[in-house]
């Protein structure tokens, strides 16, 4: 069995290096690839953590009407929760309204407090959603509820940027995906010059009784070589790329409500998943390749 | 044993290299399978070594249905035939012993085995003192004693040889046939197919003449064949 393996890694190593021109510009290809694949899951993380910080901030406030008996208010929190894309929904007294106003002006605040017992303000209810893009279809549908004087968001800028964002996300994807069979398809034709320049070897194992998987399985560890050669420098690049990027921009884009994500262990997460793509198209690519080439025709 | 039961062979393209052919062929003996280019001995070579199926009838081979062989089974089939072509096939990167060795390293045999066994093989070809040289480095008559060499390592019941003297000289052609010869007197079959006449008249063996995928005469005694 250890010898078999020997024996595969063997003749991978073999294939690698009578090869090095054809490995060479497929290595390089590869790592292009995984590149672009590294800047599209970096984009993607970071849009991901920006629109997960923009929806944790956003937050419908709902007023509600002087009308409504305390006993009814809680029959209307069940309401509103229970509209689709609601995420929570929280009941905030006429008195707790003061007291988060009073906060907002701080120390000079404390002035409003002549409003404690004639209070102006409304009872109201803090919605929050479950996505961003639902924000404005949510705040109508709660405005025609019984007992809601009035609904406020922050407006449909926030929701646009929301949706600007899922959309470079999905393209970013599609692309992703788009360039995972290019790289097979540069490992399929590696392997298949392989074993045109080996098909001698192959002819003579063949004819003495080799098996298809004693034949094919070296030639497979040679595209999952080929794969991981190719992830190594965008791994190394992801990790120091986006650490100088980070640091550059002091960790935030634009303002500081949009954080970017830490750069450790994000960066190892990225690295590793380049490399799993890395090992997914050399062994895909070569086991394609081998298994059409090694075809048993008769 | 071999056994071929009515067999015909018709290629995609319509060309029909066998007809309705039979033929029997006892464990043990050294046959000489002959006749022109186009008779159908490299078809017959082919469907014993499991390469080709046939169109009609049936190959048994020691009891093996060849043509109904999963392609699975295909190389466990033929670790139990040796096949010697007439361009040597060796390779030039391996010494003589590693080409050897290379026949039994394929189906996993351990290191000891596969040392124990080439130096037999290396005694029986007769290059045990050329075990390092590499394959440049011999004659074309030696290279063809290492194909020999290769074919024999897995101890094939059965060995097939397709014009094994076609590139050598009498001298050397008067070599391989007495290796074979040699090999045969340890019980293995022997199947050599040639165009070599004189050859089949100085070393008399059971020939058998094919012409347009048929037999036309199998003559026990052997000997020079006019065509």
């Amino acid at each position: 069995m250890f010898r078999r393996i020997g024996r595969a890694f063997k003749e991978a190593w073999w294939g690698i290096r009578h090869h090095r021109a054809m490995v060479f510009s497929t290595v390089v290809t590869i790592s292009i690839t995984l590149a672009i694949l590294s800047i599209l899951g970096v984009l993607i993380a970071n849009i991901n953590q920006i629109t997960y910080d923009i929806e944790e901030e956003i937050q419908v406030f709902v007023k509600i009407d002087n009308d409504v008996e305390e006993k009814d208010i809680e029959e209307l929190q069940l309401k509103v929760s229970r509209i689709s894309g609601v995420a929570g929904v929280v009941y905030s007294d006429a008195d707790s309204e003061l007291t988060y106003f009073i906060e907002q002006y701080g120390e000079s605040g404390s002035i409003f407090e002549i409003y404690r017992d004639d209070n102006p303000l409304s009872r109201a209810f803090i919605v929050s959603v479950s996505t961003g893009f639902s924000i404005s279809e949510v705040s109508k549908q709660i405005g025609t509820l019984d007992g809601i004087a009035e609904v406020n968001f922050g407006g449909f800028a926030i929701e646009n940027f929301i949706s600007l964002l899922g959309g470079i996300r999905k393209a970013g994807l599609v692309l992703a995906l788009a360039i995972i069979p290019l790289a097979i398809y540069l490992i399929y034709n590696t392997i298949k010059i392989t074993i045109h320049s080996r098909r001698e070897e192959i002819g003579i194992m063949r004819l003495v009784g080799a098996t298809n998987s004693y034949i094919r399985i070296p030639l497979v560890l040679e595209g999952i070589f080929i794969g991981i050669i190719g992830a190594i420098l965008p791994c190394v690049g992801t990790v120091f790329g986006y650490q100088y990027f980070y640091e550059q921009m002091n960790g935030q884009l634009i303002s500081g409500i949009l954080k970017l994500v830490d750069v450790f262990p994000f960066t190892l997460y990225v690295s590793a998943i380049l490399l799993a793509v890395g090992v997914f198209v050399g062994l895909i690519g070569s086991w394609w390749s081998a298994t059409r080439s090694l075809r048993w025709k008769r | 044993m071999i056994v071929l039961e009515n067999v015909s062979k018709i290629y995609k393209n319509g060309t029909k290299a066998l007809n309705d052919f039979s033929l029997e062929i006892q464990d043990g003996e050294f046959v000489y399978i002959i006749g022109e280019t186009g008779s159908g001995k490299s078809t017959l070579i082919k469907l014993l070594n499991g390469e080709e199926i046939p169109t009609k009838g049936r190959v048994l081979v020691n009891g093996t249905n060849v043509g109904r062989l999963r392609f699975g089974k295909v190389p466990l089939y033929r670790r139990k035939i040796g096949v010697v072509f007439q361009d040597y096939q060796l390779l030039k990167n391996k010494t003589v012993f590693d080409n050897i060795a290379f026949a039994l390293e394929v189906i996993n045999k351990s290191k000891e085995e596969v040392r124990k066994r080439v130096k037999e093989v290396l005694e029986i070809i007769d290059l045990a003192n050329e075990f390092n040289s590499y394959p440049t480095e011999l004659s074309g008559g030696q290279q063809q004693r290492v194909v020999i060499g290769r074919a024999i390592a897995n101890n094939p019941s059965i060995l097939i040889c397709d014009e094994p003297t076609g590139n050598l000289d009498p001298r050397h052609s008067k070599e391989i046939i007495e290796l074979l010869e040699k090999i045969n007197r340890s019980g293995t079959t022997i199947i050599v197919v040639t165009h070599d006449y004189v050859l089949v008249d100085t070393y008399k063996k059971r020939t058998i003449l094919l012409d347009n995928g048929s037999i036309v005469s199998d003559d026990s005694e052997g000997g020079y064949i006019h065509v």
